[in-house]
């Protein structure tokens, strides 16, 4: 009876969420779970008011193709260091293109939607999960403190082809407009 | 003197100035005397220099970069995991000036900068095919400072990484088109190898579409033509060896990993060392050889050892997506989409 009753007990004990993938405590600049459907940043952590109950960062597994991007944490951050407009006052606003910030803001809206894709379990890139937000670069990187830079792997970036071609297509138009605006000025400055 | 003698003298002179290139030296003096330029004012001039102000914006965390100009990167907040990418003309270095730099290496931040891509650990060029060790090819500026602040390419791609964790913390640099010429020669055997060496070496194409012309002349080397799209390639012309007179030398054993050869690559990362070899041309030839490469990488390889100067010429557009789906032909798709 005792037995019976032990074993009814573990059935009814309430047992923590299966984890495929293991995770680490709160880390400083950790990103959490995502809450709401918000443009992705790659590398933002989140501000200290949505620290989040559940610390514990997600990895994402987004797959195109054969290329795999990485990462962790919060999807929430708006990606504002990439999308907004330069305000540089050294730019003169000539750089600012929204036609370019729809691009980038149209291609995180494109790996938010292959983030409603079923996450894989990690097989080899699983041990990237432990290492927290770290592990987007690449290379053995755990807590700061432990870091020597002689004994560092080499620093790489996790940035799918489709991700590189999308910046890479960006930079080329703003070479084109930047040439345009050249081309532009010196007819003006001839025709006077 | 009879008359005669007298315009057999004048002809002789004559012929020997204009082999003396006097004749094209007075021909550029005309044409500098009409260049429309020199009406300009000097207001107009003035103007036209000031308006050449360097392009300037801001760095964002994750960039790409194919102008020169002057960027300044500044965290609003900490920054752990930034990287931006700079790609010039396949003549081109990527030359890199440290303006300023305001970070706490201490306090965990870093600038490092990369000759090359790397992406997911797949350096471009390979290790092979780039002359310093993979740790050399990383220059930390937090153990350098700025006893390296100019640093400059070996190919016309670069990167940079870094992180800041303080907001206000950051950095400007200055990036400058810095053409493929005037490098010092070394042991060139004729003026032509000379210039024929201003040709790039390892190169990322910039644009899915393109044409392009790799040429190793007389150096012990293996050069590299990247192209991050699936494309078609056309290659219409290959040499292998060096044309001396009316004898064609060609290179031997050129395939099978010894002498002078092309070869294909395709696979789904940045590293040629690491991709697939497609096909290896050992032979000359002229007139178009198609092939349709479904990868997301596909690199021309040029293995040279040095004796002669091999040169391929090819075209490459990028597959469309109906070509993506439905493969005919003469095309390499089955090892790429194998992998999936």
């Amino acid at each position: 009876m005792l037995v019976s009753a032990g074993v009814l007990l573990v059935a009814l004990l309430p047992c923590p969420p299966c984890r495929a993938l293991l995770s680490r405590g709160p880390v400083p600049g950790a990103r959490q779970a995502p809450r709401s459907l918000q443009p992705l940043d790659f590398f933002q952590p989140p501000p200290k008011s949505e620290q989040p109950q559940k610390p514990q960062p997600q990895p994402v597994l987004l797959r195109k193709g054969e290329e795999y991007f990485l990462r962790l944490g919060n999807l929430n951050k708006s990606p504002d260091a990439l999308l907004s407009p330069v305000s540089s006052p050294l730019s003169g606003g000539r750089s600012s293109n929204p036609s370019r910030d729809q691009t980038a803001t149209n291609f995180f809206r494109e790996l938010l939607q292959q983030r409603q894709l079923p996450r894989r379990t990690l097989d080899s890139p699983a041990g990237l999960t432990k290492r927290g937000t770290e592990h987007v670069l690449g290379g053995h990187q755990e807590a700061p403190e432990r870091e020597r830079r002689s004994e560092e792997p080499p620093i790489s970036l996790d940035l799918t082809f489709h991700l590189l071609r999308e910046v890479l297509e960006m930079a080329r138009a703003e070479q084109l407009a930047q040439q345009a605006h050249s081309n532009r000025k010196l007819m003006e400055m001839i025709g006077k | 003197m009879s008359p005669n003698f007298k315009l057999q003298c004048h002809f002789i002179l004559i012929f020997l100035t204009a082999l003396r290139g006097e004749s094209r030296y007075l021909e550029l003096r005309e044409a500098m005397d009409y260049d429309p330029f020199l009406l300009l004012s000097a207001n107009l001039k003035r103007e036209l220099v000031e308006e050449q102000q360097p392009y300037r914006r801001a760095l964002r965390c994750l960039d790409m970069l194919s102008l020169p100009g002057q960027f300044t990167f500044t965290a609003d907040q900490p920054q752990l995991h930034c990287a931006a990418f700079f790609i010039g003309e396949p003549e081109e270095f990527i030359p890199i000036h440290y303006d300023l730099v305001s970070i706490d290496c201490q306090g965990g931040d870093f600038l490092k900068v990369f000759d090359g891509w790397i992406l997911k650990g797949e350096k471009f060029p390979s290790s092979e095919d780039h002359p310093l060790p993979t740790t050399e090819r990383y220059i930390d500026f937090c153990e350098n400072g700025l006893n390296r602040r100019s640093i400059r390419s070996s190919q016309n791609v670069a990167m940079i990484f870094f992180r800041v964790h303080k907001p206000g913390n950051g950095f400007t640099i200055t990036i400058k088109t810095d053409p493929n010429l005037f490098q010092e020669p070394a042991n060139y055997e004729d003026k032509c190898d000379f210039f024929l060496s201003y040709k790039a070496c390892n190169v990322i194409s910039q644009t899915p579409n393109g044409r392009f012309t790799l040429v190793v002349p007389h150096q012990h080397r293996n050069c590299s033509f990247s192209i991050i799209y699936p494309v078609v390639i056309k290659i219409s012309d290959l040499t292998l060896g060096h044309f001396n007179g009316l004898q064609l030398k060609k290179s031997s054993a050129g395939c099978g990993g010894i002498g002078d050869f092309v070869e294909l690559l395709g696979g789904t990362g940045l590293d040629p060392s690491k991709m697939m070899p497609l096909a290896d041309l050992c032979y000359p030839f002229h007139g178009p050889a198609q092939m349709k490469i479904s990868c997301d990488n596909t690199v021309v390889r040029m293995v040279s050892s040095g004796k002669h100067i091999n040169r391929v010429t090819f075209e490459y557009h990028q597959l469309e997506p109906y070509e993506l789906e439905n493969p005919n032909g003469n095309s390499i798709q089955e090892f790429c989409l194998s992998s999936l």
